[in-house]
């Protein structure tokens, strides 16, 4: 596995929970819609990546998952935070927002 | 924690792999559904819309692809899969299987088999507490000929040392007991011990019911208390909670039950002291020693055994220079007539493990051995199979599949193998275990106590892994070296049997080798044995021996022997009675009484000593001791005033060489003011043990024993004349009872008990290894043979006749093992000469024990490639020449 790899998985991980925590239960295409959207259509995901991550969560037990209904009355499966992906958003917002700090001061002097 | 939690979801989703599958695939559809759904609602086809979705998908495979790998854990899916796969490949081959489990099995259950021997004997800990600090006092005299484990310092000395020691936390003494216990019946013989105080604290053994002995039962007028052992305590009490407070009548005395031990703890064994009381196999019942003063001052040794538990910190070569200290300083305060005692501090366990513990290393090796032909044999199997299944590794690394991946699905073959010869071997191992009673010698501490615990099984295990990785490494390395291009070049099955055969020679060779130096070592074993059991022991072993012990309504003097003049004439007019003696001392009975001479007309030194021996007028017949000289005792001899002795051969020798012994005199008392008359010479017996030489021996006429043992020859059944016996005390005396009836061959046999233990384990171990190596050779013979059909056939074709090739094939058996014994010679060699000490009679190189092995192995093993030698012969040229 490569640097990039995983500091996309690591980005793609607080996007679904940051996601989750503003929209509440969603299903995996909701939610790829609307990172998609957010990101002002500059990031395409497609499942391969998405579900990886959102299986990884769940096992970490940031997220739980069950199937339910969607708004036009399909069959759907739902995820949702739980207690520690609450948690776990806000703590790693602000790791995220304190790297892009430094990272951002780098480059501002390096320019 | 999160990451364990992770680690737990995945090892579920490995539990409900298909079900997690189908759910998923749920999932994706939904979303694709979903997906279709919103772009017909932005006015695309439903067709459009669907196209978009599935591209968006981005390959439902990989999706689900890296779905399930995320989900599961995939080295444990590769591991299931590695078991799967190798379960079914072993199942298509039974036979293989099978001889594969079976000879790692024999290894493994030898190994284990022996291994639980030697956790009872030398690992387990003992019932006592923090035994490493237990240490034995003795005293040996530099000028008594006698082992120096024998005399433990006398009570004067023991409280002097006691007092003044600062070596030590606790000590004690003991004297060792024989009882008479009343039970319903009538009475038992029970062995025990009478202890000082501080003897169960000393030990750091507690009761598990009661209390122990005390200091305040060790006065005199209070000593009348017992502790009982657990099995006597379930024999007699029915294990019942109220047996505090009841009474035991020990020799006429009644004494009250204070406690009871745990079931382990029945010290001492009579493998724990070497020159212990040889009719007490363990101690069952402990009185208190109970000095008085005058015995607590006594400078004379005793019969009692010191045991000392060593302050921490405090090595056993500090206490023995203090102890020598002390002695030294005893020795110039008490000037006697017996002084000049050494010290000797030893420890606690070595005493009593310390002559095994030969035996055991001798053991561990052999089945080591065993255990290494066994792998090797299956390392053969695995190597042939692998090179049968070249073709399917070949198209296995063609099509992608990694060393490292090969090589470890190979190995979770030869794991699984090695899982059944495990079970196989602790199948084997437990049936061992109950033969095991039955070839107990009587004097390896704890052999009963032998059992598969945890601690074994988990050898077990350790022997199975260790063999599955020790067989399988090899075979799966080589395999796994498959060249792909070289593979799809060839596309030939057999691109790979050069490398693989010359390992498999080198394997055999090495077994053979191994094969040699056991059958060496049992034969060497064998062969002592023979000498041992067939050494003139200087009596007949057909005698039956018995022993009578009198009770006090038998004065000392006249009332004594009278009870054994009028036994043993009743004895000797029974039928079939040819001859009746009476004895202090049987030989080979582990009991010795040694007395100091002086030689008229003889340069006498300081402290000779010989075997002294009280005998009636009838033993040398009865035993059939044969006369050299002179005459044997007759009645007259047995008058206080006769003064007469026989001595052995070996004393005539030594002490009257070069004159005539029989009217030599010999003393016994220091001031040598009586002197007894020589009247006969007798062949030497022997008399402490099977393996020395006969020391000088001699005899005097006495029937004033206050017990006795009585030989009886005669023409009847060994079970007709005890019965006779019994009843002829019966009716002279119906409360006395004989003890310890048997013949005289039951005491060589005794004796000879540890050899035949050790020589048969090792022959059996011996065995199996040559049965090993054997099927080890016939397999790679017969699989070369398989291998070379087509070269036969074109040889025959070609005009060879089947003799030639009968030929070809015995004589490439015959250098493998050739080589093998050539190797096996060497290793013989430097190896049997470490085996010294457990031979008798026979030399470390003996050549009629090296010829025989050399000989056996080569006739075994060309026996062994015969089978497929006669099938290569039998070959029909043309089917040969098809096979490809």
């Amino acid at each position: 596995m490569g640097e990039k790899t995983d500091v996309w998985q690591g980005t793609l991980a607080l996007m679904v929970l940051r996601t989750l925590e503003t929209m509440g239960s969603q299903h995996g295409y909701g939610l790829a819609r609307r990172i998609e959207q957010t990101s002002g259509k500059r990031l395409q995901l497609n499942y391969g990546t998405l579900y990886p991550a959102l299986l990884k969560l769940e096992q970490e037990g940031y997220i739980r998952s069950h199937w339910g209904t969607s708004e036009n009355n399909r069959k759907a499966k739902f995820y949702e935070l739980t207690k520690a992906g609450q948690r776990q958003v806000r703590k790693a917002t602000a790791e995220w927002e304190q790297t892009t700090e430094i990272l951002s001061k780098f480059l501002t002097e390096e320019a | 924690m999160r990451k364990l939690r992770g680690l737990w979801k995945r090892l579920a989703g490995r539990l409900r792999g298909s079900k997690a599958d189908q759910d998923f695939s749920a999932e994706i559809e939904s979303n694709v559904e979903l997906d279709v759904v919103d772009g017909v609602h932005s006015g695309l086809s439903h067709d459009e819309a669907r196209r978009r979705a599935l591209i968006r998908l981005g390959g439902a495979e990989q999706a689900r692809q890296a779905h399930r790998d995320g989900r599961t854990l995939l080295w444990l899916e590769n591991l299931l899969q590695d078991l799967r796969y190798g379960l079914r490949t072993l199942r298509r081959s039974p036979g293989f299987t099978a001889t594969a489990a079976l000879t790692l099995g024999l290894g493994i259950g030898a190994c284990t088999a022996v291994f639980s021997l030697v956790n009872a004997v030398l690992i387990r800990s003992l019932p006592y507490g923090d035994p490493q600090r237990l240490v034995y006092l003795f005293t040996p005299n530099p000028h008594l000929k006698i082992p120096a484990e024998v005399v433990c310092p006398s009570y004067g000395d023991f409280y002097d040392i006691k007092r003044d020691s600062r070596s030590y936390e606790d000590m004690t003494s003991y004297e060792q007991a024989l009882f008479s216990m009343a039970t319903q019946g009538g009475t038992q013989r029970i062995g025990g011990a009478r202890v000082d105080e501080g003897f169960f604290s000393t030990l750091q053994s507690a009761p598990e019911l009661g209390r122990a002995i005390g200091a305040e039962d060790n006065q005199p007028n209070r000593a009348h208390v017992a502790v009982i052992s657990h099995s006597l305590w379930v024999s007699m009490f029915g294990g019942s909670a109220d047996v505090l407070n009841r009474t035991l009548q020990l020799d006429g005395t009644n004494y009250q039950v204070v406690g009871v031990m745990p079931p382990e703890f029945e010290y001492p064994f009579n493998t724990d002291l070497p020159y212990g009381e040889a009719h007490i196999k363990s101690t069952r019942i402990w009185v208190p020693l109970a000095l008085d003063a005058k015995k607590r001052a006594d400078r004379d040794p005793n019969a009692n055994v010191s045991v000392a538990r060593l302050r921490p910190g405090v090595t056993i070569r500090q206490a023995q220079g203090e102890l020598s200290t002390m002695m030294a300083r005893l020795d110039k305060q008490y000037p006697g007539e017996m002084r000049e005692w050494g010290a000797l501090v030893e420890s606690f366990t070595a005493l009593s493990i310390g002559p095994v513990r030969p035996l055991m290393r001798l053991l561990l090796a052999t089945v080591g051995l065993v255990l290494l032909i066994a792998c090797g044999n299956a390392a053969n199997l695995l190597l042939a199979r692998a090179a049968e299944r070249a073709r399917e590794l070949g198209v296995r690394a063609a099509l992608g599949a990694g060393r490292g991946r090969m090589i470890r699905q190979l190995l979770t073959e030869s794991l699984l193998i090695c899982a059944g010869g495990g079970g196989v071997g602790v199948g084997l191992a437990f049936l061992f275990l109950r033969i095991l009673p039955r070839l107990d010698p009587g004097n390896i501490p704890r052999l009963n106590e032998s059992s598969l615990d945890g601690r074994v099984l988990l050898a077990a295990i350790a022997f199975s892994v260790l063999t599955g990785l020790l067989t399988g490494l090899l075979p799966a390395w080589s395999a796994a070296r498959t060249d792909v291009t070289e593979f799809l070049k060839s596309h030939a099955v057999r691109g790979y049997a050069a490398a693989g055969n010359r390992t498999q020679n080198i394997l055999i060779v090495a077994q053979t080798a191994m094969v040699v130096v056991l059958l060496a070592s049992a034969g060497l074993l064998i062969r002592s044995y023979i000498n041992v059991v067939s050494v003139d022991t200087g009596f007949s072993r057909s005698t039956v021996t018995f022993r009578v012990d009198l009770d006090s309504r038998y004065r000392p003097g006249p009332p004594q022997r009278d009870f054994f003049k009028n036994f043993i004439t009743r004895l000797g007019a029974l039928p079939g009675v040819q001859a009746v003696g009476a004895v202090n001392h049987l030989p080979l009975s582990n009991t010795e009484s040694l007395d100091f001479f002086w030689v008229d007309g003889f340069p006498n030194v300081k402290d000779q000593m010989s075997e002294g021996r009280s005998v009636s007028p009838g033993y040398f017949a009865a035993m059939n001791i044969p006369l050299i000289a002179g005459r044997t005792f007759s009645d007259a001899d047995e008058a206080p005033d006769a003064r007469t002795a026989i001595i052995n051969e070996r004393f005539a020798k030594t002490y009257f060489a070069g004159r005539n012994p029989i009217g030599g005199r010999i003393s016994t008392d220091e001031k040598q003011s009586q002197w007894s008359t020589v009247v006969g010479v007798v062949a030497d017996v022997r008399h402490t043990s099977l393996e020395e030489d006969p020391g000088p021996q001699l005899y005097r006429a006495n029937e004033g024993f206050d017990g006795a043992s009585i030989a009886v020859r005669s023409t009847l059944e060994p079970a007709a004349i005890t019965a006779e016996i019994r009843s002829t005390l019966r009716s002279i005396d119906p409360s006395l009872a004989i003890t310890d009836v048997g013949t005289m061959g039951n005491f060589v046999s005794q004796a000879s008990a540890r050899r035949r233990f050790q020589t048969s384990l090792l022959t059996a171990f011996a065995a199996i290894a040559l049965l090993l190596a054997l099927v080890g050779l016939y397999g790679l013979m017969a699989y070369s043979v398989s291998r070379r059909t087509r070269e036969v056939g074109i040889r025959m074709a070609l005009g060879a006749q089947r003799s030639h090739v009968l030929l070809l094939v015995l004589k490439n058996a015959a250098a493998l093992v050739g080589c093998g014994v050539g190797a096996g010679l060497v290793a013989a060699w430097l190896t049997t000469r470490m085996m010294r000490s457990f031979l008798f009679g026979v030399s470390v190189h003996d050549p009629t024990t090296i010829a025989a092995v050399c000989a056996l192995l080569l006739l075994c093993g060309l026996m062994a490639a015969l089978l497929p030698a006669r099938r290569a012969a039998s070959a029909d040229p043309m089917k040969a020449l098809r096979t490809e």
